[in-house]
């Protein structure tokens, strides 16, 4: 369960997170919402303590994500601008964190199996593709077999077999009853993925609850998405589509 | 919390050795030293060669003093000069944090940031020592070679060892200076340029000159005050012990000012 409360985050004068407040349950996929810029990335950081925030609290299982003792066996997180040095390997990559938390190596060479990268596992990071990388980011947090998954945009790069592999490994882990929050913008792939929806806009939470009901009233959860946060820019070409499982 | 530290400094060591640049800039320090090492064998061997009845030797034209003084200080001085480039090792060690969201992941596997601070100290500290030991190592095995004929023992004599700690001493801390001073500017570069800063003040002798309190309390001074003998020719601007005051010091509150900056910044 991840409880987030009255989040506020001001960078200089800006205010990138404005009073957030949302609850993701466990044994659903959660996809958190918003155009670029909207403050997505930032509650995430907030969420895992990369950020300090100016109020507010995030909380995963009722602590803080720095109050954690292993937090990786507990939480994965996949975060845009928290990566790999690209001179390093990617199995070393991976082995860093993994003694970090106290995991067994064994499991290091799984979830690169898992998410196919055994054959690149000696190649430096520098060398891998969009995808690769996105695949990577993935294993790392897979590494400690936590009940939360964390994933901001990890279909970025990927190619058709990777987005599926992905949707897949989402559903499969939220039906285990454990907890997955997906933040991203692209509406199609959270419409196939997720359960539940939280959409933010400005810093501020707009909507939050079932899918079924975020879209209710709208042609699809993109129309639902562009009603919600006021961009209208993608309605005359793309109104039509989307829905679960379109792309 | 004596486990999650070692757990989290294992972690970092395996950052500090699995980067090629660590790799590559060390053993370029210790190819150079044993360069430097080949191509004073000869005169070293010479001046020992000649080492009067009465124990005194001239390894410098016009400069005579006590052979075993004299040799020990080298086995040190000779280390010393190499030590020089280590810093760089650190730095590049601190900055790989802040490229391509390093430090982000760092801190998902490791929030507690204190923790993350101290298990980086030790990491960075364990290898500078390591390599600062293989670079004793090579000085030992070049001061053997000079000195076998005259006295074999002298590399492991309590004043030799006494200079080697001294050396790694200085190594050490002046690498987790340069460390912190990285991990504080967040940059590398910004590091290795402060360092060379620090070292430009020592080599340029002004403060030496003009103001000796000064220069005493800068890193390389007094690594200089805590490894060679004062003579004739060289005059120190402190004593060892001073030094070693200065050599604590600064890594010290250079570490705290880095921990703080980690524990309050945003990681970006």
């Amino acid at each position: 369960m991840i409880e987030v409360a009255r989040l506020t985050k001001r960078y200089g004068r800006k205010l990138a997170v404005d009073d957030v407040g949302f609850t993701v349950r466990p044994g659903r996929v959660t996809g958190f919402l918003g155009p670029n810029g909207a403050g997505k990335s930032t509650t995430l950081r907030l969420l895992l303590g990369l950020d300090h925030p100016d109020g507010g609290t995030a909380l995963i299982g009722g602590r803080r994500y720095r109050d954690l003792r292993h937090p990786l066996r507990t939480v994965g997180a996949l975060l845009d601008g928290a990566g790999p040095v690209p001179e390093r390997r990617g199995v070393d990559h991976l082995a860093w964190i993994a003694q970090s938390n106290r995991i067994p190596r064994r499991r290091v060479r799984e979830v690169l199996d898992l998410v196919g990268l055994t054959g690149a596992a000696g190649q430096r990071v520098k060398g891998y593709s969009l995808g690769m990388g996105q695949r990577l980011g993935i294993a790392a947090a897979l590494l400690g077999d936590p009940e939360v998954l964390v994933l901001d945009e990890p279909v970025n790069g990927l190619d058709p077999d990777g987005i599926r592999w992905v949707r897949d490994l989402l559903r499969e882990y939220a039906a285990s009853g454990r907890t997955v929050l997906l933040s991203s913008h692209l509406m199609a792939e959270t419409a196939g993925t997720a359960d539940d929806a939280i959409v933010i806009a400005g810093g501020r939470i707009v909507a939050h609850g079932s899918l079924d009901d975020i879209s209710a009233g709208h042609e699809s959860l993109e129309s639902a998405f562009f009603a919600l946060t006021g961009d209208r820019r993608g309605l005359g070409g793309r109104g039509g589509r989307g829905g679960r499982g379109e792309w | 919390m004596v486990r999650d530290l070692a757990a989290a400094t294992r972690a970092e060591l395996g950052k500090v050795v699995t980067l090629r640049a660590v790799w590559l800039i060390s053993g370029a320090v210790v190819g150079l030293h044993v360069l430097l090492g080949l191509q004073n064998l000869d005169a070293e061997t010479e001046a020992v060669r000649e080492i009067t009845a009465d124990g005194m030797i001239e390894r410098f034209p016009g400069i005579v003093r006590p052979a075993r003084e004299a040799l020990v200080e080298y086995l040190a001085a000779s280390s010393f000069q190499m030590c020089l480039f280590l810093p760089c090792v650190a730095a590049v060690v601190a900055g790989q944090e802040f490229r391509a969201g390093q430090l982000g992941t760092s801190l998902l596997a490791v929030p507690r940031r204190g923790l993350l601070a101290g298990a980086k100290v030790l990491a960075v500290g364990g290898f500078l020592l390591f390599v600062s030991i293989v670079i004793a190592a090579i000085s030992t095995a070049f001061v053997y070679l000079s000195i076998k004929d005259w006295n074999p023992g002298l590399p492991v004599s309590a004043e030799a060892w006494t200079a080697q700690v001294k050396f790694l001493a200085y190594a050490v801390l002046s690498g987790l200076t340069t460390f912190a001073i990285t991990m504080i500017a967040r940059s590398t570069l910004i590091g290795i340029l402060v360092t060379v800063a620090l070292t430009v003040l020592t080599m340029s002798q002004i403060l030496a000159v003009f103001t000796p309190a000064l220069d005493a309390l800068v890193p390389l001074s007094a690594g200089r005050n805590l490894i060679l003998v004062p003579d004739e020719s060289l005059r120190l601007s402190a004593g060892p012990g001073h030094a070693m005051v200065v050599l604590v010091t600064w890594p010290l509150l250079a570490t705290a000012v880095a921990a703080t900056a980690l524990c309050r910044r945003d990681a970006r």
